[in-house]
C-alpha cells in the first residue's frame, strides 16, 4: 500500500504540488489537504503517518514568516498533532514549513507552544533565491539517515531563513545534535560567509531535527531537486537528484 | 485604541534598519547617521489592555529576539524617531491576518487593527536631512504618510453617494468639453454622440452611465488608434490591428494556435491535450507614481489574465521588462513630480518580486534597459504564461440567465479619479482618506482566488471568466454581455467600507477581483468551493437576452443603454501623418586601442551589465518546473538567453519563454527597432534550443501620444511586426498598446523612448535537446552564424560610449533570417552544440565574455583581416548566434547555405584573446571583466 502524506495547504501555501510530486516519485500518495478540512474535522491527521507542511507565503507572512499558520495550528489542532506525534506520525516543514515548525515550537525540541528559536529575516534583508551547498548532518532525524557527510546542492528561496537563538539553546541543540544541515563553502567547511551562507545562520544552520528524529525542517527545497533537469547546471555534469532522499527517508519511516 | 510596539532586542543586528541606513549613505550621500533601527506599531481597536498584552506575547513578539511595549515608546535613545503608514483608505494586508489570527486566539472584540513602522535615527541629523530622507526613501506620498499624532479611529466609512443626473442633452459644444476635460477624456465628436442618443433617448444620463460611455470609449479599453484608419503620406492602410491580426491568419497555424487575440492572453498548443497561453501587459503610469504598488498590481494583473483565458488558467510563469533612467541621474535631471530613477527601480523590482514570490510565480525571464529619456515615466512590462487544458482553452460565452459572480477581492475607491468622501456622517479619519488611493497588492488573496477557480474550472463549474481590472464592472461585465445583455445589481457587491456612489462601485479598479459567469443550477457548488478555500464569491446580477446592459442600485436604474451602443457606437477614427526616412549617415570614425579599459567600459555599460542582483530576488525555481535558469554556469552568474520550463514535472515536455527589444534603436528607425526586437525573441529561444517554427508572438507598443510623427513611427512598427510575422511564418496571438508616453509639464516635453517589446513563447518535445550559454570545454571550436553588415554600428553601446550619433543601426536580413535560425535549430537539437548565446547588446564581445564567465573557461578569436575589429567585436545585429561546437562536428556542414563564420577556440585559462592578423588586439583577464560586468547594479541594491 502506498503511504498516504497529508500536504497541508492554506492561503499563501505554494510549494504544494512540487512537493506532492516528490512524494509521488518516491511510491507515497500525497494528499494536498486544506487546514479547513483539519479545522472541520472533515480530515484527521492521526489517519496519516506523515504531515508536510510545504514552502510558500502563508497569510502573507505577515507579522513573521509562518507566524499566522503556527497559531491556527497551536490553537485548533494542538490535540490532534500531540495525538499524531505520540502515534509516531512523522512532520517535515520545507522553508515556509520549517518557519511554521520554528514558530509552533515543535522544532527544535518537540514542545508545541513554546518558541526557543525564530528563523529572522536574511542579513540582507531581503528575498534571494539562489544554489546552496548544504551537509548533512550527524542527527537523529530518520529522514537523513545514510547521507550523512554528505555534501547535497539545494536552491534556497527566503526572504526570513537566518536561524537565530540564544547561546544556551544554541549549546542544547549543538549538544543534542539536532541539526540536521548545515550551509558550507566549496570546500565543505561549515561557513558564515556570503552567499554559501545565504541569509547569516547562526553556526550555519539551515535544518533541525527534533530530539526523536521524526520532525524536520529546513530552509532550502530538497523538492526542487527529485529530476535532473531542476539542476541549473545539469547540461555540464551528470548530477543525481540531490533532495529526493528526503522523500525516499519520509517514506520508507512513515512504513513505506 | 491599544498600541503595541515591537522590535528586534537591541544587542542584535536589525536589517531592514541596517538597510535603510545602506540607503541613506549610498543613495541620500548623509553621513551623519550613525544607526537606524525600526519598530514594528500594531494598532488594535475594540479590545482592552489584557487582551492587548495577550497579543502581544502570543502573536506580536516573540522573546528569542523580540521585546515589546504596550502604550508606550519603545526606543527612547534614538535623535529622531518616525513613525511611516499607510494613508487611511489604502488596504494594509496585514491588517485582515491580524484579525484573523486574533480570532484564533479566541480574542473577541476586535472591531479594528492596523499596522505601521517607526524608524529610529541615532547621530546629529540636521532636520533637513531628515526631511529628505522621508521624501526620498521612506514614504511615497501616494499611499503613506508621516503618522504625526496616533489615530482616534481605524474605522472607514461614510453615507453612500447619490446617483446625479447629467444634463447632457442641453449642453453646448462647450460645456461637453468641459464636462469631458473634467472626468471623461472623450473628444467632442465622441461627446456629441452621447449627447445625441440621449437626446433620442429623451431623457438625461446618469453620471454612471457616462462614466460607462467614457470608459468603454476610453483609448485604453477600445484601442482607437490601434483600430483607426491610417494615412501615411496621403496613402490610406489599414488599421494596426488589422494588419497584425490578418499576418496571423495568413501564416495560418492552426495546428498551433488555438486561440488569438479574442481572450485575455493568446492561447497556443502544447501536449498531451494541454495547452499554454501568454499574455504581456505595461504598468507604466501607476508605476511611475508608486512604482512597488504599480509594479505589484501589474504583474497581479497580468497574472489575473491568465487566470481568466478560457475556463481559466494556471500561471506557470512571470517575466518583467523595464526601462528606466540611470540610476546615478543627478536629482535635478528629474522632472518636477516625477520620481527618481534610483527609487524606481529599486521599488519596481521589489513590487515584481513579492506579487510573483508570494503567487509561487517564478518570475524568470527579463530585461532592464537604461536611457536618460525615461526619466520622465519609466517603461514598466509584465508578462504571465499559463498552463490550462486545450479542452477548455477557447474563450468562455455566457448565457442568458447565467448568473455574474465577483470573485477575490472587495470594492473600494480605488483606482478612481476626482472621487471624494462627500457626506455627512464620517468619522474624524476619513476625511483624510485619499480618494485615489493606488494600491499595494494583495498576493495572497489572488493566490487563494487562483486556487479556488482552478478547483471550480475542473468541476466544470466556470461558463466564463474574466479578469476585473481597468474599467472594473463596466469593463468586465460590459465586455462579457456584448452579446447577450446583462443586470448588474451595484448594492450587492462587498465593499470593502461604505460610502461609494454607485458610479464609483461600476467603475472601481480595486484589485484581486474576477468575473466569472456560472450556470445557475451551479451556482451553490461554486460558492460553497470558494468559501472552502477562503475566498469571497457573491452573485451581483445575471446574463440576459436583452442586449441592454441595466445596471441598478436598490430600487434605483442607475444605467440602462443598448449593448450595441456601448460597443458598436463609436465610429473608426481616421488619423493621418507623414513619414520622411531618416538621413543614414554613413560615418566610419577612426579605430581606438581595443584595450582592457574600453572591454570593462563595454561589460559595465548599464544595458549590457549583469542584471543578477535582480533576478536573484526573484524566486525562479518555485513549481519546480525550471530547466534552464536565467542565470547558470558554474557560479550562477551567467546569463541564458530564455527561460525554458517543464509545466508538468516529469515529461520531458518544455515551455520556452523569451523577449527582445531595444529603445535606443526605435530612436533612429522604429521599422528597423522593431524587427531588432522581434528577431533578438525568437533568437534568444532558438539560442536555448527552440524550433523557430514552434514559438507564438506577442507585441507590446509603448509609445507617446501618436501624433504626427509619432504616428508614423508606430506605423513603421507595425509594418516591421508584420513582415517578420510573414517572413518567418509566426504568428502573433496576443497583445497591447499603450499611447500615452508624452510627459508636459510646462513648457516641458519629454518622449519617452517609444519601445516595441515582442515575447516569443513556444514548445519543445524534449528538454534534453536543449543547451545553455556556458563554455563547456577546452579547445572547443567557437563559431559565428548568422547575417550582419558590421559596419552597421548606429544604435550600438560602443558607439554611445564613443559619443557617436550615426543613423546606421543594424537591418537585420530577413530573407536570411529564417535559413539562419533553422540550421541553427537543427544543430542544436542534433546535439552538437555544447553552448550557445545569441549576440545582443555588447556584441559578439560581450556574449563570448559571458559564455566564458559561465565555463570558467577562455577563449581566443581571430578577427578576420578584412574586417575592423571594433565593428567586428561590437556590432549588435540580432540574429546572429556564437555556438560552441562539440570535437568532431563540422561548421561547413552544419551550416551551408547560411553565412557563418570560424571564430576561435574555447581556452582553458580564464582569458579572453582576441587576434587581427599577426597582431595581439588584447588579452584580459575573465576577473577583471567579470568585475566589471557585475559591479553597476551591485553598487545600487547593496
Amino acid at each position: 500500500m502506498r503511504v498516504p502524506v497529508l500536504i497541508l495547504r492554506t492561503d499563501g501555501t505554494n510549494c504544494d504540488v512540487e512537493t506532492a510530486y516528490a512524494f509521488e516519485l518516491a511510491g507515497a500518495e500525497p494528499h494536498l489537504v486544506h487546514v479547513n478540512q483539519l479545522r472541520r474535522r472533515e480530515v484527521r491527521l492521526t489517519d496519516y503517518r506523515l504531515l508536510v507542511i510545504p514552502g510558500g507565503f502563508t497569510y502573507g507572512d505577515d507579522i513573521a514568516a509562518g507566524k499566522i499558520l503556527a497559531v491556527e495550528l497551536t490553537s485548533f489542532l494542538r490535540e490532534e498533532i500531540g495525538e499524531f506525534l505520540a502515534k509516531g506520525g512523522l512532520v517535515l516543514g520545507i522553508c515556509n514549513g520549517f518557519q511554521v515548525l520554528v514558530r509552533t515550537g515543535l522544532l527544535p525540541f518537540g514542545r508545541l507552544g513554546e518558541v526557543q528559536a525564530v528563523l529572522m529575516p536574511n542579513a540582507k534583508g531581503r528575498f534571494e533565491c539562489r544554489w546552496v551547498r548544504l551537509r548533512v548532518e550527524k542527527s537523529p532525524s530518520l529522514f537523513t539517515r545514510g547521507m550523512e557527510g554528505q555534501v547535497v546542492e539545494w536552491q534556497a528561496a527566503h526572504g526570513e531563513g537566518c536561524f537565530y537563538t540564544n547561546a544556551e539553546q544554541l549549546k542544547t541543540i549543538e549538544e543534542q545534535g539536532l541539526v540536521a544541515f548545515r550551509y558550507v563553502d566549496a570546500e565543505g567547511r561549515p561557513t558564515q560567509e556570503y552567499p554559501d551562507n545565504p541569509n547569516g545562520s547562526l553556526n550555519a544552520i539551515a535544518g533541525l531535527s527534533d530530539p526523536t528524529g521524526r520532525i524536520l525542517g529546513v530552509m532550502p527545497h530538497p523538492e526542487r531537486f527529485v529530476l535532473p533537469t531542476q539542476h541549473p547546471n545539469w547540461r555540464r555534469k551528470k548530477i543525481p537528484p540531490a533532495g529526493f532522499f528526503i522523500f525516499q527517508n519520509a517514506v520508507r519511516a512513515a512504513g513505506g | 485604541m491599544q498600541e503595541v510596539r515591537v522590535t528586534i532586542l537591541p544587542h542584535l543586528r536589525d536589517p531592514s534598519g541596517e538597510g535603510v541606513l545602506h540607503e541613506i549613505r549610498q543613495s541620500l550621500g548623509i553621513t551623519s547617521v550613525e544607526k537606524v533601527r525600526t519598530v514594528k506599531v500594531y494598532r488594535f481597536e475594540g479590545i482592552g489592555e489584557e487582551e492587548a498584552r495577550f497579543l502581544a506575547e502570543r502573536l506580536l513578539c516573540e522573546p528569542v529576539f523580540q521585546h515589546y511595549t504596550l502604550n508606550r515608546p519603545i526606543i527612547t535613545d534614538a535623535s529622531r524617531i518616525v513613525e511611516v503608514a499607510y494613508r487611511p483608505g489604502v488596504m494594509n494586508p496585514e491588517a485582515a491576518s491580524l484579525m484573523k489570527a486574533a480570532r484564533d486566539l479566541g480574542v473577541k472584540g476586535l472591531l479594528a487593527a492596523d499596522s505601521s513602522v517607526e524608524y529610529a535615527f541615532y547621530g546629529a541629523l540636521r532636520s533637513e536631512e531628515l526631511e529628505l530622507i522621508i521624501k526620498r526613501l521612506l514614504v511615497n506620498e501616494t499611499i503613506q504618510h508621516v503618522l504625526e499624532t496616533p489615530p482616534r479611529t481605524l474605522l472607514l466609512g461614510s453615507e453612500p453617494g447619490r446617483t446625479q443626473v447629467i444634463p447632457i442633452r442641453q449642453m453646448s459644444d462647450e460645456e461637453l468639453l468641459a464636462l469631458s476635460a473634467d472626468r471623461l477624456f472623450l473628444n467632442l465628436e465622441e461627446m456629441r454622440l452621447i449627447q445625441q442618443y440621449f437626446r433620442e433617448k429623451g431623457r438625461d444620463p446618469t453620471d454612471a452611465e457616462v462614466e460607462l460611455l467614457a470608459q468603454t470609449w476610453s483609448e485604453h479599453c477600445a484601442h482607437k488608434t490601434f483600430k483607426a484608419k491610417i494615412i501615411v503620406n496621403g496613402q490610406e492602410k489599414l488599421p494596426f490591428l488589422t494588419r497584425l491580426r490578418q499576418a496571423t491568419e495568413r501564416v495560418g497555424r492552426e495546428d498551433l494556435v488555438l486561440s488569438a487575440f479574442v481572450d485575455n492572453a493568446g492561447v497556443m498548443a502544447f501536449y498531451e491535450g494541454w495547452a499554454i497561453c501568454g499574455k504581456v501587459e505595461t504598468h507604466n503610469a501607476p508605476s511611475a507614481i508608486e512604482p512597488y504598488g504599480g509594479a505589484a498590481t501589474g504583474s497581479g494583473g497580468v497574472f489575473r489574465d491568465v487566470m481568466g483565458t478560457g475556463q481559466g488558467a494556471k500561471v506557470i510563469a512571470s517575466t518583467d521588462m523595464f526601462c528606466f533612467a540611470p540610476p546615478d541621474t543627478p536629482p535635478e535631471e528629474v522632472p518636477p513630480g516625477c520620481l527618481h530613477p534610483q527609487y524606481l527601480l529599486r521599488r519596481v523590482v521589489a513590487g515584481v518580486r513579492d506579487y510573483g514570490n508570494r503567487m509561487g510565480v517564478p518570475t524568470n525571464n527579463g530585461s532592464v534597459h537604461f536611457h536618460p529619456d525615461f526619466r520622465a515615466k519609466p517603461t514598466v512590462i509584465v508578462g504571465a504564461y499559463g498552463l490550462l487544458p486545450a479542452a477548455r482553452a477557447a474563450k468562455g460565452r455566457p448565457l442568458p440567465g447565467d448568473a455574474i459572480l465577483v470573485v477575490g477581492g472587495r470594492t473600494g475607491r480605488d483606482g478612481i479619479h476626482g472621487a471624494t468622501f462627500s457626506s455627512a456622517a464620517m468619522t474624524d479619519r476619513t476625511l483624510h482618506v485619499h480618494s485615489q488611493a493606488v494600491q499595494i497588492g494583495h498576493p495572497i488573496e489572488e493566490k487563494r482566488m487562483a486556487d479556488a477557480l482552478l478547483a471550480a474550472r475542473d468541476e466544470g463549474l466556470i461558463r466564463a471568466i474574466t479578469d476585473c481590472g481597468a474599467g472594473g464592472f463596466a469593463s468586465a461585465v460590459g465586455e462579457m454581455g456584448a452579446e447577450t445583455g446583462a443586470r448588474l445589481y451595484l448594492d450587492r457587491v462587498p465593499l470593502k467600507y461604505s460610502g461609494l456612489a454607485p458610479w464609483e462601485i461600476l467603475l472601481s479598479e480595486s484589485q484581486e477581483r474576477m468575473v466569472v459567469a456560472v450556470d445557475p443550477a451551479k451556482v451553490e457548488r461554486f460558492i460553497e468551493l470558494c468559501r472552502f478555500y477562503n475566498v469571497e464569491a457573491t452573485v451581483i446580477g445575471e446574463f440576459t437576452s436583452d442586449r441592454r446592459f441595466q445596471v441598478f442600485y436598490g430600487e434605483e436604474r442607475v444605467v440602462d443603454i443598448e449593448m450595441d451602443f456601448l460597443h458598436r457606437g463609436l465610429p473608426q477614427r481616421v488619423l493621418s501623418c507623414q513619414w520622411t526616412p531618416p538621413e543614414r549617415k554613413e560615418e566610419s570614425p577612426p579605430p581606438v586601442e581595443l584595450g582592457e579599459d574600453l572591454l570593462c567600459r563595454i561589460l559595465g555599460h548599464l544595458n549590457v551589465c549583469s542584471k543578477e542582483p535582480i533576478v536573484r530576488m526573484y524566486d525562479h525555481g518555485v513549481q519546480g518546473t525550471n530547466a534552464l535558469p536565467p542565470y547558470g554556469g558554474i557560479r550562477g552568474d551567467a546569463p541564458n538567453d530564455a527561460v525554458l520550463l517543464t509545466p508538468l514535472l516529469g515529461k520531458p515536455y518544455a515551455v520556452v519563454i523569451s523577449h527582445g527589444l531595444n529603445p535606443v534603436l526605435n530612436r533612429l528607425d522604429p521599422y528597423w527597432g522593431a524587427l531588432w526586437a522581434a528577431t533578438e525573441a525568437v533568437a534568444n529561444a532558438v539560442a536555448v534550443g527552440a524550433d523557430p517554427r514552434e514559438l507564438c508572438l506577442i507585441d507590446n507598443f509603448i509609445w507617446p501620444v501618436p501624433e504626427g510623427e509619432f504616428l508614423a513611427w508606430l506605423d513603421r512598427a507595425v509594418d516591421a511586426c508584420v513582415d517578420f510575422s510573414l517572413k518567418m511564418g509566426l504568428p502573433f496571438i496576443s497583445g497591447k498598446d499603450s499611447l500615452s508616453s508624452t510627459y508636459r509639464s510646462g513648457e516641458l516635453v519629454i518622449h519617452i523612448p517609444p519601445v516595441v517589446c515582442i515575447s516569443a513563447f513556444g514548445r519543445l518535445p524534449d528538454v534534453g535537446r536543449t543547451v545553455s550559454s556556458d563554455f563547456k570545454g577546452e579547445g572547443n571550436l567557437l563559431v559565428l552564424v548568422g547575417a550582419r553588415r558590421e559596419e552597421e554600428m548606429g544604435g550600438s553601446v560602443y558607439y554611445e560610449l564613443r559619443g557617436i550619433e550615426s543613423a546606421n543601426l543594424p537591418r537585420v536580413d530577413l530573407e536570411l533570417l529564417p535559413s539562419v535560425m533553422n540550421k541553427v535549430h537543427r544543430a542544436i537539437a542534433g546535439g552538437v552544440v555544447l553552448s550557445a548565446h545569441d549576440i545582443s547588446e555588447g556584441g559578439l564581445f560581450t556574449a563570448v565574455a559571458e559564455m566564458a564567465f559561465g565555463g570558467g573557461l577562455g577563449a581566443e578569436i581571430v578577427v578576420p583581416e578584412g574586417s575592423r575589429p571594433d565593428f567586428f567585436l561590437f556590432n549588435e545585429t540580432a540574429g546572429c548566434f556564437v555556438l560552441e561546437l562539440k570535437p568532431g562536428a563540422s561548421p561547413e556542414e552544419l551550416f551551408a547555405g547560411v553565412p557563418f563564420l570560424v571564430l576561435g577556440r574555447t581556452l582553458g585559462r580564464p582569458v579572453i584573446k582576441a587576434r587581427w592578423g599577426d597582431k595581439l588586439l588584447f588579452s584580459v583577464n575573465l576577473d577583471v571583466l567579470r568585475a566589471a560586468y557585475q559591479a553597476p547594479l551591485k553598487e545600487v541594491f547593496g
